[in-house]
Parts: C-alpha cells; sequence; structure tokens
C-alpha cells in the first residue's frame, strides 16, 4: 500500500505528468501514422530519455506504447489504412461502419474498448508482477536458461509472417548477440579485429536501423496512395444499449488480451487477430462481421490494448520482453542502469506502480485526446512523405548517436536498416530479428554459467523444477504451432467437404 | 622536432626557476579528460565529480570527452594521437591494463604515467551464509575437496584475474562462473547458486548487514575501514593478491614532469573538497580512496604484473 502511494506520487510530479501526456500523445499520433508505429517511436524516443531519471523516463514510454495501441485503430476505422499492425482486424468492422455514415459510433467503441482492456491487463499486472517476481528470487541461471528457450521457442508465432522466416530472424538476432568479447570464455567473437566491435553491438542502433530505417527506405519506394476519407463531426461514446450488446465481448477480448501480452513475444497484433476471431465466434450475429459489427470493433481493440499491459508483466518481473515495444522498453530500463527481473521490486519498489499508473494515466488521457481530437488524427496521414520522412530519418540518426555518443552506433543504424529493408522485402519482420537480439546474451551465459554450476553435466538441469517447468512450455508451444495448423487444415477439409455435400 | 620539444622544456624550466611562470602558462588551453565507457557510469561519474572543483583549481574548462570501445583501445589511441602537453588525461581502470596486456592496446603500460588515483574499492572476498563456509579456514577446507563457486563479472576481466591470482596463490580451488554485473553476483550469491564472490563493498554491504553475506577477506594492503574486522589476504599468509575496482587519472608517459606535478596538485586538492569527498562516501569509499602520482603509478605496474602473469596462465594473452 505504502509503494502504491510512492508510485503514485512519482507520477504526480508536474514534469512526469507532462511526459505521459507528451508520451500519449505522441503515440496516438504514430499510432495513426501507418508505417510508424509505437515500437519504432519508443526506439526513436528512447536516446533522448537518457537525460531524465528513470521513472519519468519508462512512463513516458509505458504511456507511449498505449497510446500507440489505440492510435491505430483512428487511420484504421476512418481510412481503412491500420496505422499499427494490432489495428488491422479493427478495420474489418469499423471500416465498413464508417462507410455507413457510423464512423464517430466505432472509433467511440474503439476508444471505450480499448480503455477497458487497458485498465484490466493493468490490474493484472499490479497483481501478477509481484507475485511472479517472489517465486523469481529462486531463478539462477538454470531457470533463466529455460526461461529464455522458451521465450525464444514463441518466436514462431511472434508476428504474422512465415513461422520458419521468423525462426531464421531470431537466430539472426542470436547470432548478432554474440559478436563481442564473451562474457564466459573472454574469446572475442566476430569482430575481425575491429576494436569498437570488441564490446559487442549495440541494441538501440540495431533497433532504431530495423524498425525505423528498413520503414523509412520501405516508404521511399512506394507510390503516394489517395486515401478516402471519411467526413466525422464526433466521436460518440458508447450508448447504454451499445454496452450492453458488446461487454461480454469486451470482457473476453481483455482476458485473452492480457494472456496473450504476458507470454513472451507476443504482442498486440496475434491478441487482436484472436480477440476478433473469438468475437465473431461467440457472437450472435456472426454474418454481419466484416460489413460493420460493432462487436467486431470492440474485440480486437479491449484485446489488443490489454496485451500491452500483459505484455509489461513478463517484461518487469523476469527480464523477459512480453512484446517488441515491451522489448524496446526493457533496452530502456537498461538504459538507465534498472535490472529488470526479480529484484527489480526490490531495489526500486515504486517503480512498478509507477510505471502502472503512468499507463493507467495513459488510457484516460489517450481517451480524452480521442474524444476532443480524433477528427484532427486522422489529419496526420495528409501529411506529405517527403516532409515527414526526412524528419524520421534526422531522428534516426540523432537517436543512434546519442546513446554512445559513437558515430560507429550510426554505421550500424544505417547497416541495419538496409539489411532490415532487404529482410522486409523477403518476408521477414523486425520483431524476432530483436527478440534474438535481446535473447541471445541471455540464453547463451546462462547456459554456459549453468554448465559451470551443474559441473559440466547437463542432466542436473532436471534437479531444477522451474526450469523443468519451462522446458515442457516450450515442447507444447514449439509443437502447438503445427498441431493448430494440423486441426485447422482438418476443419477446413471437414467445412469443404460439408459444403461440397449442400451442393 | 626535438630540439623545439628541449628548448620548450627548457624555457618552462627556466620561468619554473622564474617562480610563478609556469602555473601561469599551463594549462592555457581547455582540459579534457577521456574516459571509455558511457555517460552516466562510474568512470564518467567520477571524472565528471572530479571535475566540478577541478575546473577552478586549474583556472581552465575542463570537459569528459568519451571515446568508447575495444576495452579503452579507442580512448587509448586518442590520447596517444595528442600533444602530451598535460591538456588530455585518460581515465584508466584495470580494463585499460588488461587490454594492454592482452596486446590489443595502441600503447604500453610503459608508456603512461599515473598522475592521481580517484577510487580504489578493494575487492572483497565475500561468502554467502547458506554455503556453510563461516571462515577462512572453512573456505581453504572446502576449496581443496572440490572447487568453490565464485561468482565474478565477465572472463578475462579484473573479477576473473583477481580469483585466478588468489586460487594460484591460496591453494583454493574455484570454478569460475562469470556473471553480466554486481547485481547479478549479489542475487546468485544470495540465491545459493554460488558460494563465494568477490564483490565491492557498494555491493556487499546490504548482505553483510542482514547477516546474508559474511565478508573473509580484503584483497588490498590495508584493512577497510568500514571493515575493521576483516583481515587483508596478507594477513591470512596469502600475499600479493591486491586488486581493487580502481580508477585514476594518466598521461603520456613523455608529459614533462612539472606539467604532470602541477596536474597531481591541482586534481588532488580538487578532490579533497567536500564535493568529491561527499561523492565517495556515497559509493561507500573514503578518503584512503584518492592518491598521489607515486602510489598511483606504482600500483599501476604492480596491477600490471599480476594481470600479465595470470592472464598468460588463463591462455588469454597472445
Amino acid at each position: 500500500m505504502e509503494m502504491l502511494v510512492g508510485g503514485l506520487l512519482e507520477i504526480l510530479q508536474p514534469q512526469t505528468l507532462l511526459l505521459i501526456c507528451a508520451g500519449t500523445l505522441v503515440g496516438v499520433l504514430v499510432g495513426a501514422l501507418p508505417g510508424l508505429s509505437s515500437s519504432m517511436a519508443v526506439a526513436l524516443l528512447l536516446p533522448f530519455t537518457i537525460y531524465l531519471d528513470p521513472i519519468p523516463a519508462i512512463a513516458m514510454l509505458a504511456a507511449l506504447y498505449c497510446a500507440g495501441t489505440f492510435g491505430g485503430s483512428i487511420t484504421a476505422i476512418l481510412i481503412n489504412a491500420p496505422g499499427a499492425p494490432p489495428a488491422a482486424a479493427t478495420a474489418f468492422d469499423g471500416y465498413p461502419l464508417a462507410k455507413n455514415g457510423q464512423a464517430g459510433r466505432a472509433l467511440g467503441m474503439a476508444a471505450a474498448s480499448s480503455v477497458a482492456g487497458g485498465v484490466f491487463s493493468l490490474f493484472v499486472l499490479i497483481f501478477a508482477a509481484p507475485f511472479l517476481a517472489t517465486i523469481a528470487y529462486r531463478f539462477g541461471p538454470p531457470e533463466y536458461f529455460a526461461l529464455t528457450v522458451f521465450g525464444l521457442s514463441m518466436l514462431a508465432s511472434i508476428s504474422g509472417k512465415s513461422a520458419i522466416k521468423n525462426l531464421i530472424g531470431g537466430a539472426f538476432g542470436v547470432l548478432i548477440a554474440t559478436v563481442g568479447v564473451d562474457l564466459t570464455t573472454g574469446v572475442e567473437r566476430f569482430t575481425f579485429g575491429v576494436p569498437e566491435l570488441y564490446e559487442g553491438i549495440s541494441f538501440i542502433p540495431v533497433l532504431i536501423g530495423l524498425f525505423a530505417m528498413a520503414e523509412l527506405l520501405d516508404q521511399a519506394g512506394q507510390k503516394d496512395r489517395p486515401l478516402e476519407r471519411f467526413a466525422m463531426s464526433a466521436l460518440k461514446l458508447p450508448t447504454v444499449d451499445d454496452f450492453k450488446r458488446v461487454w461480454k465481448t469486451i470482457l473476453r477480448s481483455s482476458g485473452i488480451g492480457t494472456f496473450v501480452g504476458i507470454l513472451p513475444a507476443e504482442g498486440s497484433t496475434v491478441a487482436a487477430m484472436i480477440g476478433y476471431n473469438e468475437a465473431k465466434r461467440w457472437s450472435k450475429n456472426k454474418e454481419n462481421f466484416g460489413k460493420g459489427e460493432l462487436e467486431g470493433v470492440a474485440g480486437p481493440e479491449a484485446a489488443n490494448n490489454a496485451a500491452t499491459g500483459g505484455a509489461m508483466v513478463p517484461t518487469l518481473a523476469l527480464g523477459i520482453p512480453g512484446s517488441a515495444t515491451a522489448a524496446v522498453i526493457l533496452g530502456g530500463l537498461q538504459i538507465h542502469g534498472l535490472r529488470p527481473g526479480p529484484y527489480l521490486f526490490e531495489n526500486q519498489p515504486n517503480l512498478l506502480y509507477a510505471i502502472f499508473f503512468a499507463m493507467l494515466l495513459a488510457n484516460f488521457v489517450f481517451l480524452a485526446f480521442g474524444l476532443v481530437g480524433a477528427r484532427y488524427f486522422s489529419r496526420i496521414s495528409l501529411i506529405p512523405r517527403q516532409f515527414l520522412w526526412p524528419a524520421v530519418f534526422c531522428l534516426c540518426v540523432v537517436g543512434a548517436f546519442g546513446v554512445g555518443q559513437s558515430l560507429n552506433d550510426v554505421y550500424i543504424m544505417l547497416i541495419a536498416g538496409f539489411i532490415g529493408y532487404f529482410l522486409n522485402r523477403a518476408g521477414f519482420s523486425p520483431a524476432p530479428i530483436i527478440m534474438g537480439l535481446v535473447l541471445g546474451h541471455l540464453v547463451e551465459n546462462s547456459l554456459a554459467q549453468s554448465m559451470i554450476l551443474f559441473d559440466q553435466d547437463a542432466w542436473k538441469f532436471f534437479t531444477r523444477p522451474i526450469a523443468v517447468f519451462f522446458f515442457i512450455l516450450a515442447v507444447v508451444s514449439i509443437f502447438s504451432t503445427p498441431i493448430g495448423r494440423l486441426i485447422k487444415s482438418r476443419k477446413r477439409e471437414e467445412a469443404d467437404r460439408l459444403a461440397h455435400g449442400n451442393e | 622536432m626535438t630540439f623545439l620539444k628541449s628548448a620548450a622544456i627548457a624555457a618552462t624550466t627556466l620561468a619554473l626557476m622564474a617562480g610563478q611562470g609556469l602555473a601561469n602558462d599551463f594549462p592555457s588551453q581547455p582540459v579534457e579528460v577521456v574516459t571509455h565507457a558511457s555517460a552516466g557510469g562510474g568512470t564518467d561519474t567520477t571524472a565528471r565529480t572530479m571535475l566540478i572543483r577541478a575546473r577552478r583549481e586549474l583556472g581552465t574548462d575542463a570537459f569528459v570527452q568519451i571515446k568508447k570501445g575495444g576495452g579503452g583501445t579507442v580512448a587509448m589511441s586518442y590520447v596517444s594521437g595528442k600533444p602530451a602537453d598535460g591538456h588530455t588525461l585518460m581515465a584508466i581502470t584495470p580494463t585499460h591494463l588488461i587490454t594492454m596486456a592482452r596486446g590489443r592496446a595502441p600503447i604500453s603500460v610503459d608508456e603512461i604515467k599515473g598522475v592521481v588515483r580517484s577510487t580504489d574499492d578493494p575487492i572483497i572476498l565475500v561468502v554467502s551464509k547458506s554455503s556453510g563456509i563461516t571462515s577462512f579456514e572453512d573456505l581453504k577446507a572446502a576449496g581443496e575437496k572440490a572447487p568453490i563457486k565464485w561468482g565474478g563479472t565477465q572472463a578475462g576481466g579484473i573479477d576473473h584475474i583477481a580469483a585466478i591470482t588468489f586460487s594460484n596463490k591460496s591453494g583454493v580451488k574455484i570454478a569460475y562462473v562469470p556473471f553480466d554485473g554486481g547485481g547479478a553476483m549479489v542475487t546468485n550469491l544470495m540465491g545459493g547458486n554460488i558460494q563465494a564472490a568477490g564483490l565491492n563493498y557498494g555491493e556487499a554491504v546490504d548482505g553483510i548487514e542482514s547477516g546474508d553475506f559474511i565478508p573473509l577477506a580484503v584483497m588490498a594492503t590495508k584493512r577497510l575501514s568500514a571493515l575493521p574486522d576483516t583481515p587483508t589476504l596478507a594477513e591470512l599468509g596469502v600475499e600479493d593478491v591486491n586488486f581493487s575496482t580502481v580508477r585514476g587519472i594518466v598521461v603520456m608517459a613523455d608529459t614533462p614532469d612539472e606539467r604532470v606535478a602541477a596536474l597531481e596538485e591541482k586534481l588532488l586538492k580538487a578532490m579533497n573538497h567536500g564535493t568529491y569527498q561527499a561523492y565517495l562516501e556515497g559509493i561507500g569509499l573514503d578518503n584512503t580512496s584518492i592518491g598521489g602520482a607515486e602510489e598511483w603509478d606504482e600500483q599501476i605496474r604492480s596491477m600490471y604484473a599480476n594481470i600479465y602473469q595470470t592472464l598468460g596462465d588463463l591462455g588469454l594473452r597472445k
């Protein structure tokens, strides 16, 4: 309770409040802009937060993360161009609603269910994270190794693209993490005699390169596409009748989103897709989905915002990122000298509550922004590319330079950008690479440490119950994807047969 | 060039003899302190805190120049490329000496000269209460039977070298477990994953006060004022195992001696001011951290000798 108040007091500083509002505003804006994502915005902002105290800095980034997820729905509904991948499912029914002249109602529903999902997941965060942290006291190298293996096993399904490509991307990230002097042997690896590489490749330049620079290059190659925008006079909060219709969907999606968010590596996009599918499955108006069904907006929006709070649970409690953006925030914590994990709450008791309140506040601030300004936010997509992207490029360079004050980091950022561009074109997404880079050190070092502790006897992993538990989860997660696919294809065959039978 | 240099030295010597001359001539331009680590880290903060008062003492502007990378390699090549006129200082740590000993540095230890030591944080041999070891004798007895699981930082780093040097000289067998920071070492010692660790006072103090950690010995020539009951390793019969997280200022060896002396005097004055003293206290150290040119230079050389020897034993030296 004392810590709760402590965290609240941390947030109630004028500077921190201002930063949270700023983070929320930036979040809604970049969320609304197709191409700019919240992970990219957090990556770009991160170097500038070094000059802040840890709590205001992390509060701002967390607020941005929350708001970015909501921002995507604005353009998804109004112009059928999801501002961010998690809002893709929102466009399925949001855009048809806008076409029917109900843009305000759709956006109002999106805002209300976002807030509901976000708040739900934050309460889970506040209870689950310290609980996880208490059992996490028993986390030594063997437990971390098993946990990281589980985290990496989730890579296959981290984004909607090909599972095998995600695994290749993850392996590439782990490979980047091996550059430099090895922690456990002191041997140089992949440094090619370049002194700047002895200490490894820093995380931030790679991140900025893969997320921002690569997208910039991609956008530079695209033609301007005229967008049809729907007029909207004001955002309408859902009526009591609307609520009666969707409250079950919101509740279900909040639960799904939080759970999916907690799973390492699974982010808002997956949560939104599942949220949409489940909303459809349980709905009484299935046939209306895709034509402008309110539940089809509430389902994905509650889920994707719930995933933000959920993703922060493993990030803060275990140091294992719950999503791509959470991975960036994790990097931010480390830059501020905070070591995420069970001891974070011991050393920084106010931090968890400060983050909790920051995200809670962000939920209501973006609701206010949405009510007042959704109409204006949608105009952001009208900013000419020739002004937007050069500005992003400047931020990329400054951001990469800022952390280590080293030009080498700028070169690394540019190289990562070009690699990311070609990988994107080849169907790889940047998230698994980042996840591999973040978890690469941990998986390797914890294995090497465990082996020393176990006198080089790998069977001793089985004497550690927590480690065994995560190994089992990893095996399940690896095999559940192909099995899931098999079941799906069986069902499809069955459906096809039935369909043919009816002919 | 040599003529000019000797002429310059002659001129400055004359000026010195003339009285206040040198003090007015040096420093004639801003002084830079070159560091190898990120802004906000220990080395950076130490240098910046020292410079707060040093600016006034030196009568000129002074700033921290970060040249990150390669275990100090980048910083060392930058400094060696600047004129050795006392305006370019380098903040060094054992990392630089290790880089030199591994043959990766652009300069050798003979090419630098100590000016002042700014922090000296000796490594303390700490065991966890749950290990069942309560005294140095216990540790020796246990270490003869099976290797002690000993936590430290980066393999090939100063903690590793300290642990192996200790093992070689005491006969206690060690299995060295590298962690990526002091925090991880402390938590794994607390959780019973490792039995012993070489910790700095600041890292160990909470555990010592709560009774979870037992400090067995200090790897220094003198006992710590904060731990008056903990003996040095030499007192326990293990000689010449002195290792610390030490930071200090050096210049290139061909910097004129009068300038080194002037820098030493002014930087010592700056560090004896309350601002720097408060900083030392904040990180769990005291005034004994600060050392003059002679003491510091000697320490650099004795540490280097130990590092060189142990890296050879570990096969990490070229």
